[in-house]
């Protein structure tokens, strides 16, 4: 388990960043975390992103593979 | 554990919408890795009809011919998919025994013609409307693909599903550069 990545803060990145990030990426090396409600993820979201709403984050952790890099909106 | 700077609004790439299970009734986790190459060959076909029938009500001879390339461009994806289905299936089959084996519900992306139509009014005499149109049926595609894939996890059918969506990752970026091109 890589528990630095809890441990320590996320490094924010920009559009471009986060694209090379994705292209640069087969679809299930990476996660995509959509922290929003369910109906800002409904209007529109990253494709492949994870809906898990933000109140509902600590008790859904353990859904979040914690040997990939996480992308978080 | 990455911060996408700026959230949602500062993303200008393409975005998929819908709730989180929508289209994943298309697969239900219990399809063997043959059946999940039908529902994805389905999926292309109902693109490429749909292309084609928006092929015939545009005006344009270049929006004409645009449609036909795509329609063209979902085709040879369904190629890919029978030879990817033949390299596993116990019997090969051809391309017209494995469509009489295949029954199309929906478009890429899990949709229906008029659900695309609806949610994405676009000009179909405007070439790139209508591949931005093109472009969005694909991430909507890729969403579909990934969402599945992950539902079903570290199963050969999950990694089927996840090998798809990286193809469909390749088809929308040939569709931006098509764009490019315009």
């Amino acid at each position: 388990m890589k528990w630095m990545q809890f441990l320590t803060p996320a490094k924010s990145m920009g559009f471009k960043e986060i694209e090379a990030m994705i292209d640069g990426a087969k679809t299930d090396e990476i996660i995509i975390l959509d922290v929003r409600q369910p109906r800002e993820y409904q209007r529109g979201h990253i494709p492949g992103a994870m809906l898990i709403p933000l109140p509902e984050l600590p008790d859904r952790l353990g859904e979040i593979d914690p040997q990939k890099p996480v992308l978080v909106y | 554990m990455y911060n996408v700077s700026g959230g949602i609004k500062a993303w200008q790439g393409k975005t998929a919408i819908g709730p989180q299970d929508l289209g994943l009734d298309l697969f239900s986790g219990r399809e063997s890795a043959e059946e999940i190459f039908k529902v994805a060959y389905s999926l292309e076909g109902g693109l490429c009809d749909f292309y084609l029938s928006m092929g015939e009500k545009a005006r344009g001879s270049r929006v004409k011919s645009l449609f036909l390339k795509l329609s063209q461009i979902e085709v040879k994806h369904q190629l890919a998919l029978l030879k990817a289905y033949n390299k596993i299936a116990e019997v090969e089959v051809t391309r017209d025994e494995f469509e009489t084996m295949v029954e199309t519900k929906a478009m890429e992306g899990g949709l229906t013609t008029d659900q695309y139509l609806e949610l994405f009014g676009s000009d179909p005499d405007s070439q790139t409307e209508v591949i931005s149109l093109a472009m969005s049926i694909e991430a909507q595609a890729l969403d579909l693909y990934q969402r599945a894939g992950a539902r079903l996890g570290q199963s050969e059918a999950g990694n089927i599903l996840h090998g798809i969506a990286d193809e469909e990752k390749n088809h929308l970026a040939s569709l931006g550069k098509l764009m490019n091109e315009i």
